[in-house]
């Protein structure tokens, strides 16, 4: 996006902090330490150290029982535990900046297009019904039936609000807000009836599940989630150039060769995706998808081409943070994940609305 | 050739436009003007491609526009707003280079840059391409615009029989007498080049100053066509604005009167007209 | 001759005395293998590090005189008071996390079936540390199957049936109880009351089973699980007393402010009789070794009539 020559003076002069070269490098190294922090530090001590051990006896195949243990937490919680948390971070970060980008917003919430709400309302009722009616499905899906209920309940949510929405041929933004914050009233109140039927025991677990977690990390989730990552890789890179024309304007998007109701519907489709696999393995995590966009911008400017793989970068360390506080903070128990992420992300928010230092009107 | 043929539309019970026939001509410079409701931006909006007409076609080059891709229309037409939604922060320099990103372009960071510059120097707007969009005023930001459809245009590789096109809705709403005539000079520059221009004017004067073919919209329809000495005329004017209009009077008395600098600017007007043939019309209204 | 007999008696003495120690030995050596609530077979050979994740559990264990071998419990283990203060505090049984939990150091882990997230516990049941599963019911046999559950564990059998025997000797006490009451009274479980509505506790519920127990009868018994119910409901339910539980704070006038603030509850005849009594919840509703002193002393709060001392030590007295 830039000629070689104004770069550096653009930065400054633009009111930037810096250049989206070095705001992109930055992120990644913050990533990269982020993650060397999050596997080795834990409430059982055991730190990279072991790792040389840990592998020398999966090598040779003979295990004690230290080795055994190291392993169990090294490779089989700590590890999947990095790569789910640097997932969710990243995907929570890019569908803020990509919701953003399409309402014109600095506030908008992938929220709005009601994937949130949509998780929420499947989680309670395989929570609520799992003992009874939905009884032998979640039995066939075990302990995934939760995560998959969530996902499949987000992206259903979505995909109903686009084809209502959609049917006239026009994706008009404002009546997809609208629409979006009416499903979210629909399940909500789905929510509040289905809870009122469930008994304290179901309560007590969808509260939790609500306040969100990473305790359940696993390789099979990690696993389960790839598909998504990929995905959105893959998408990201061809929606720079519609999203930066749409915040001109959707008429002067389409003037600059967007088409732009398809860009809109990929980029619900793939904001649903990338939300719906998130809250499916960490419960609701808030906050990561306005806090992060808005300091990119701040630091870089508005460009997707620096917004996107920065929020995306900075997104997985805020979360693998989090979740290191989270873990340690009041070990051996542990802080739901949405809990610390409300506590640092809420004052920034405030800042944020109070300070409208955003570039809005 | 960017044409309209015998263009309706209808929006609920409200008929916007009426059979309008208008034809935009490579190398010519044509402004839509008329009173407000006329319909002079829903038609900006028809030939741009933004509204699909309820009856009649826009042709380019013969092609309906339905059957361009929005990637291959843009590669054949820029289009500067009345106004614009951008709130985020953007400097000026990367507001221009949006004009650069239409899908085809395959242009390397370094000439993407370079043609901005170029864009936002024609328009003397150099020094301020590192200012963020959200600092500038209204004429400033309108300028910004215009500069990033001239880098739009000034893009593709030029292949002859394809008409390229610039459309404008209100350029000069907000400039100053001096920026005015920048603009116009531009306009002039881009027909010049071979362009199509459209130009939806407020100021009958700067129509008539720049205008190679007027279009005057009342009503939903088209009253008069033709050179600025056809369509500037009392009768077609008052019937049109609804109010009395004379042509080529000064005021009684020693009140002093302003046309826009525009008017006499001779590389704003077409090369070939000269004032003893009665080129330059210049109106006054009550 | 007496040289040979006091031979004799040092030889008997020894041999006793290493037959006791062989049997201590063996019985810590020795693997103890169980079905837990799960229908999992566990096989625990070293007790001496013992994580209770259920406050009925870790009572149990203090009950065995085996709290030393406790190096962790979970925060609704809230009986004996030490228990939180001395031992490390998982968190929430229904919000583990795995890796804190092994951080324990517990060589042998004893578990609600209650205790949650589901995957934390589906990893913790594949390590190498036995994961014991306690059930949980509401009943007299219920109490006695999860005293001998855990006692079996830890390789303390003769002091579980030692616990065994006072529970049941306590509910013998509180039959006998049962049975001197003429008429049962109509009974309301108010979990907690706030703005207005009151969550009361319905069929299945740890509530229901002790007002049972305590020869009341549940008003709310069509209610199933913990309901909010509203200020009509509760007056057509027409409870005779209505039983609330202590806030952590220990204010029993306030609690009972709270209720009548109620319109519905001032209508029904227990509130117009003030015949409103508070208990420390936990006490009443865990389910653990105390529980039929529990259920006694309530029968005594629903009863005055019948009279008698309060049942036992703990800190769930009522005025």
């Amino acid at each position: 996006m830039t000629a070689a020559v104004p770069i550096a003076a653009r930065a400054r002069e633009g009111g930037r902090l810096a250049s989206p070269h070095a705001l992109v490098a930055v992120s990644a190294l913050a990533l990269l330490v982020a993650a060397f922090l999050s596997v080795s530090i834990g409430p059982t001590g055991i730190t990279l150290a072991s790792l040389p051990r840990v592998l020398a006896a999966i090598a040779s195949g003979q295990h004690d029982a230290a080795t055994a243990r190291e392993q169990l937490v090294l490779l089989d919680i700590r590890l999947p535990r990095l790569l789910l948390g640097a997932f969710v971070g990243a995907a929570l970060a890019v569908s803020g900046a990509m919701m953003q980008g399409m309402f014109r917003n600095p506030l908008a919430d992938p929220a709005l297009i009601g994937v949130s709400s949509g998780a929420a309302l499947a989680a309670i009722a395989t929570i609520a019904l799992g003992n009874g009616l939905a009884g032998p499905v979640t039995k066939a899906f075990g302990v995934y039936a939760l995560p998959f209920a969530a996902f499949l309940g987000g992206v259903s949510t979505t995909l109903v609000l686009v084809l209502m929405v959609g049917r006239s041929g026009q994706l008009s933004v404002s009546t997809l807000l609208l629409a979006g914050i009416a499903v979210g009233a629909l399940s909500g109140a789905l929510t509040g009836l289905i809870s009122y039927a469930s008994d304290d025991r179901e309560l007590r677990d969808l509260t939790l599940w609500m306040l969100g977690s990473l305790s359940g990390a696993s390789w099979p989730k990690v696993l389960a989630v790839l598909p998504f990552a990929l995905l959105i890789a893959l998408a990201l890179p061809g929606l720079v150039r519609a999203l930066n024309g749409l915040l001109l304007g959707e008429a002067e998007a389409f003037h600059l060769g967007i088409d732009v109701d398809r860009a809109k519907r990929i980029i619900v489709l793939v904001t649903a995706a990338a939300v719906g696999a998130a809250v499916a393995v960490a419960g609701v995590v808030g906050f990561v998808g306005i806090v992060i966009p808005h300091l990119i911008r701040l630091v870089a400017g508005p460009d997707h081409r620096v917004v996107l793989p920065g929020s995306a970068l900075l997104g997985a360390t805020l979360v693998l943070l989090a979740d290191l506080l989270a873990r340690m903070l009041l070990r051996p128990a542990e802080l739901p994940l949405g809990v610390v992420m409300a506590l640092i992300g809420a004052p920034v928010f405030l800042h944020m609305v109070v300070k409208r230092g955003v570039g809005g009107g | 050739m960017l044409e309209a043929r015998h263009l309706t539309y209808t929006t609920g019970s409200s008929t916007l436009l009426r059979a309008v026939d208008v034809g935009v001509r490579p190398g010519r410079i044509l402004v839509l003007i008329g009173p407000n409701g006329a319909g002079k931006s829903t038609l900006l909006r028809l030939l741009s491609g933004d509204l699909k007409p309820t009856q009649g076609q826009v042709l380019l080059d013969g092609r309906p526009l339905g059957a361009f891709a929005p990637s291959e229309l843009a590669r054949r037409r820029a289009v500067v707003p009345q106004a614009s939604a951008l709130s985020f922060p953007f400097t000026v320099l990367e507001v221009t280079m949006l004009g650069v990103t239409v899908p085809g372009f395959g242009l390397s960071d370094a000439e993407a840059g370079k043609a901005a510059l170029d864009a936002l120097a024609s328009l003397d707007m150099t020094d301020l391409k590192d200012r963020s969009y959200l600092h500038l005023s209204g004429g400033e930001r309108q300028r910004v615009h215009i500069a990033r459809a001239l880098c739009q245009l000034a893009m593709p590789a030029w292949r002859s029989g394809q008409t390229r096109c610039f459309l404008l809705d209100e350029p000069t709403a907000s400039l100053d007498l001096a920026h005015q005539t920048q603009v116009l000079a531009a306009l002039r520059r881009q027909a010049d080049a071979g362009h199509a221009v459209l130009a939806v004017l407020h100021d009958l004067n700067l129509a008539a100053a720049l205008a190679d073919d007027i279009v005057l919209l009342a009503r939903s329809e088209v009253v008069a066509a033709g050179s600025a000495q056809e369509v500037l005329r009392d009768d077609l004017l008052s019937s049109a604005y609804g109010c009395p209009v004379r042509t080529n009077q000064t005021p009684q008395g020693d009140r002093p009167f302003v046309l826009p600098p525009a008017v006499f600017a001779t590389h704003v007007a077409r090369p070939a007209r000269s004032l003893a043939n009665g080129g330059g019309a210049h109106v006054l209204a009550n | 001759m007496r040289i040979e007999r006091l031979f004799r008696g040092v030889a008997a003495a020894f041999l006793c005395l290493l037959a006791a120690a062989s049997q201590i030995i063996i019985s810590a050596a020795a693997d103890v293998t169980l079905t837990d609530a799960g229908g999992r077979t566990v096989q625990i050979s070293d007790a001496s590090r013992i994580l209770s994740v259920g406050g009925d559990i870790t009572e149990i264990i203090y009950a065995l005189g085996a709290d030393a071998r406790l190096v962790g419990v979970d925060s609704t283990s809230q009986f004996p008071a030490k228990a939180l203060k001395d031992k490390a505090n998982v968190g929430y049984m229904r919000a583990l996390s795995i890796e804190g939990v092994i951080s324990v150091g517990a060589t042998l882990i004893l578990a609600s079936e209650r205790a949650g997230p589901p995957e934390v516990v589906k990893t913790l049941k594949t390590t190498s540390v036995p994961y014991v599963e306690i059930p949980d019911q509401y009943s007299p046999q219920g109490i006695a199957a999860k005293v001998r559950l855990v006692a079996r564990a830890i390789g303390a059998e003769a002091e579980g049936e030692q616990v065994v025997r006072q529970v049941e000797a306590d509910f013998k006490a509180l039959a006998d109880g049962v049975k001197r009451i003429k008429q049962p009274a109509k009974v309301l479980f108010v979990l907690a009351a706030q703005n207005g509505r009151a969550t009361v506790g319905g069929q299945g519920t740890s509530a229901h089973a002790i007002l049972e127990l305590a020869g009341a009868t549940n008003t709310a018994a069509a209610v199933a699980g913990f309901k909010p119910l509203t200020d009509e409901a509760i007056i057509e339910l027409a409870p005779e007393v209505i039983i609330t539980m202590r806030r952590s704070s220990g204010n029993d006038g306030h609690d009972t402010n709270q209720l009548l603030t109620m319109k519905g509850v001032q209508s029904t005849p227990a509130g117009a009789a003030n015949r409103l009594v508070v208990m420390d919840g936990l006490y009443l509703l865990s389910f653990g070794p105390r529980a039929p002193r529990a259920a006694l002393d309530l029968m005594r709060q629903i009863y005055p009539e019948l009279g008698g001392e309060p049942a036992g030590s703990h800190t769930g007295a009522t005025k």
